[in-house]
């Protein structure tokens, strides 16, 4: 059983790391945020506190200054009177009257000051202790009466002794008023000086205690909160409410500045705080979603993570799957060379120099009754399925030639299976197919869509590009009619097969090798001396320093063959063949000076070279410039020696062939040459001359062509 | 296809060499424009070197003769081959330019 292979994956313990990392800054981030929210909380309960503090303070006052200042216009009152002990009830009631306070009011002589005096009002002699008291217990009774006694001796009352000991208002101690109100109060007392400034008496002025417990109004800040008044002694004015054990209290206190007494404000931990208990779950909450999403990402993260680790070992095992697809490929080209010990007339070479990715050339060969079935041809695309197609079109053509002897039904069959419902990927193949008879040299052929292959002539003749028809590249179109082509090959003939990886390899400036490159480098190797192999590895040299390290983008594939002794080659045929030239040409301009090497290749008297290159180079470049309006086309020039029929006569007869638009140079209007200089046209002398020196000049449109035929009689 | 322009005295000298065809006519146009804006000059197109010439080239020659005419300027032609005064008589230019 094969064990499943464990991988180890770095990033899952740095996710883990990122985890812990990322919750201790949440943590650490949340106790931040808890203690601040808190230190804030406690603030604005202090400042709560401190408010209702000042209100409360404020309320005091108002009570205490109005008592005290209730206690010294008493006090000046006791002063005025300070000889009629009657007048001072009425004074104490009608003070008792102006407050708005259940309160009571007396004054305390210093006992045995009116002793012996009788009152007016009910004439009773008045004792040793004298205290006239006035109170409020409801809206509207005022009680006056004196009060002092041997039972209720003032002078122990710690009022009274303060009444000696301060020169001004001041405040007792609670104490529990046993004579008005039999409540705790506190009193202020305040000096009743005699015209001596000796203290006769002291006003006391009760507060309630009553009405203090009443301000929780103010105090009570929070529900649970409560409050303490303590005297400036400590003595307890309003007690401190029950504390449970164990719970925490914040206290807040303020001084009343008029009586010395401390507030105190208590407010329970856990009131404050409640709030705070809600952020802080709030707090808590979010954190616990935060870590959970950041849980979430980490662990997508680190599923993608080996997603990404099996694909890239997947693209591995692929990549490792291409090699071995392009060595299945390349094992399928021919590799023996030279491939026919049997046949020693005829020498060939081919070579796939291949592009870094996967590409689809192909080139292939044969020999079945003396003929040789060769081809060569590109492949759409690149990559498996270039390389699939390329195989399949290997087969195809194996298996027809096999029992096929026409170029054009092998091609139309190749590409009817080709172009089948097989076909999903749209894919083409461009594809040359020849069949040389090796006996005769006869070249039978059918292009579909590849480059022409280059004739490589043994005579001195210019090499030329085949004539070849492009027809349709196969897979394109099912049941496309193809048409066969045939050429003559002589002994020394050699044919130079390529694809567009050589015409088109770029330099590191994107400069394409070009077609002139190819031929120049063709031209300098056709000597018949040179072998298939030579001239390619030439070819291979060129274009490597052309490229000087540039990287390959296309598969570069050539194959070249060479007849060298055609034993039962017609010699009538060689010398047919050797009065028939041609020239293929692209409509450009450029490519005028080949034209004129061309000429020179073709035997004829050498005063008529000049004008027969005139005539043919203004012919020819009207087409180029006419014929193909904005696109791209080509020409064909021939010729041909001949004998006139009727005089016997020799002659060359031109023709030049080309598909583009209707055009007929006959009908150019002619320059008249006898004007003047500022009469003469520009124009119309290209016509003019091919007139001049031609013989006959004949234009036919045929098959979508234009065919200009010119003849130049030799004997004239 | 070189066409070299030079002052000799008073005269500007246009020295053609090579073949001119329609390939290199469209080469040295610019050289035929540069002699055009000074045809009020004496330009001498010296055809020494100059191996052959189709139509194209002819009309760089007439065009910068008529441009010749109409400002007043001289231009001679010196130095032709077999060849192109043959073409030089199947065109008529023969009567055009004065060859010295």
């Amino acid at each position: 059983m094969k064990k499943k292979e464990k991988r180890k994956i770095p990033g899952v313990g740095k996710g883990l790391w990122i985890l812990i990392v990322a919750a201790v800054v949440l943590e650490g981030t949340a106790c931040v945020q808890y203690f601040t929210a808190r230190t804030s909380i406690r603030k604005e309960a202090e400042k709560l506190a401190k408010t209702e503090l000042l209100r409360a303070e404020l309320e005091i006052e108002k009570h205490t200054i109005e008592m005290e200042t209730a206690a010294k216009a008493l006090a000046m009152m006791a002063e005025k009177y300070v000889d009629c002990p009657d007048s001072i009830f009425s004074a104490t009631r009608s003070v008792v009257a102006i407050l708005n306070e259940n309160t009571s009011i007396a004054v305390a002589y210093v006992p045995g000051y009116f002793e012996g005096k009788r009152t007016k009002g009910k004439g009773e002699r008045i004792g040793r202790f004298f205290e006239p008291c006035s109170s409020r217990f409801s809206e509207d009774s005022i009680y006056t009466r004196q009060i002092g006694s041997a039972e209720h001796d003032y002078t122990l009352m710690e009022w009274y002794q303060n009444g000696f000991i301060h020169d001004s208002c001041w405040w007792c101690e609670p104490y529990l008023d046993d004579s008005g109100s039999k409540t705790f109060v506190v009193s202020c007392s305040c000096p009743v000086h005699d015209r001596k400034g000796q203290v006769v008496a002291v006003v006391c002025v009760d507060l309630s205690l009553d009405y203090l417990q009443s301000m929780s109004e103010y105090l009570r800040v929070y529900p649970e909160s409560f409050y303490s008044i303590t005297s400036s002694t400590g003595e307890q004015i309003v007690p401190i409410g029950d504390t449970l054990p164990g719970r925490k209290y914040q206290s807040f206190d303020e001084e009343i500045d008029a009586t010395g007494w401390h507030i105190e404000i208590i407010i329970p931990d856990d009131v404050i705080y409640a709030d705070l208990r809600q952020v802080g779950l709030m707090i808590f909450i979010m954190m616990i979603i935060g870590l959970a999403v950041l849980v979430f990402i980490t662990t997508r993260a680190a599923r993608n993570l080996i997603e990404l680790m099996n694909l890239s070992h997947d693209q591995e095992r692929m990549d490792s799957e291409l090699t071995i697809a392009r060595n299945i490929q390349m094992a399928m080209l021919p590799t023996r060379f030279p491939p026919f010990p049997d046949y020693p007339n005829l020498s060939a070479f081919g070579v796939v120099i291949p592009a870094r990715e996967v590409g689809g050339d192909l080139f292939d060969f044969h020999i079945r009754d003396n003929r040789l079935f060769f081809c060569i041809g590109d492949v759409s695309g690149k990559g498996v399925p270039a390389s699939l197609v390329m195989a399949m079109t290997r087969s195809l053509f194996r298996s027809f030639s096999a029992y096929l002897d026409n170029p054009a039904q092998i091609v139309s069959q190749i590409n009817d299976s080709l172009s089948g419902e097989g076909n999903k990927q749209d894919m083409f193949v461009t594809l040359f197919l020849g069949i040389l008879d090796l006996s005769s040299g006869e070249l039978h052929f059918c292009n579909a869509g590849h480059n022409a292959p280059i004739h490589v002539p043994s005579s001195p003749v210019p090499c030329t590009i085949l004539d070849c028809l492009a027809n349709l590249p196969l897979g394109v179109l099912a049941g496309f009619e193809y048409q066969e082509q045939s050429a003559q090959l002589e002994v020394g003939d050699a044919l130079f097969l390529y694809t567009d990886g050589l015409t088109e390899a770029e330099n590191g400036t994107h400069q394409l090798f070009g077609e002139q490159r190819m031929m120049s480098i063709v031209e300098s190797q056709k000597s018949k001396e040179k072998s298939p192999q030579e001239l390619i590895e030439a070819m291979q040299q060129a274009v490597a320093a052309f490229v000087n390290g540039a990287e390959q983008s296309d598969d570069l594939t050539m194959f070249a063959i060479r007849l060298i002794n055609l034993s039962t080659l017609n010699s009538q045929l060689s010398t047919l063949k050797n009065n028939h030239f041609s020239l293929v040409m692209r409509n450009d301009i450029q490519q005028i000076p080949t034209l004129a090497e061309w000429i020179d290749s073709i035997e004829m008297p050498e005063e008529l070279n000049m004008p027969i290159n005139l005539a043919l180079e203004e012919a020819v470049s009207n087409v180029m410039l006419y014929a193909y309006p904005g696109t791209n086309g080509q020409v064909l020039v021939e010729c041909e020696k001949s004998q006139e029929p009727t005089t016997n006569s020799q002659q060359l007869i031109f023709t030049i062939t080309d598909s583009g638009i209707p055009f007929d140079p006959t009908q150019q209007k002619e320059a008249d040459i006898t004007l003047s200089v500022e009469e003469r046209q520009i124009g119309g002398l290209g016509i003019h001359l091919v007139r001049q020196i031609m013989d006959d000049i004949r234009y036919e449109r045929k098959d979508n062509k234009n065919i200009l035929t010119l003849v130049k009689s030799l004997n004239c | 296809m070189k066409v070299t322009i030079e002052n000799e005295g008073n005269i500007l000298v246009a020295r053609l060499a090579g073949r001119l065809d329609t390939a290199a006519a469209a080469e040295i146009t610019p050289d035929f424009q540069a002699l055009a804006e000074q045809a009020d000059k004496h330009i001498v197109l010296d055809c020494t070197d100059l191996a052959y010439i189709s139509s194209s080239g002819l009309r760089l020659f007439l065009t910068l003769r008529k441009e010749s005419a109409a400002k007043g300027g001289k231009l001679q032609v010196r130095n032709i081959n077999a060849d192109i005064r043959q073409i030089f008589m199947m065109t008529g230019f023969i009567s055009l330019f004065e060859i010295i």
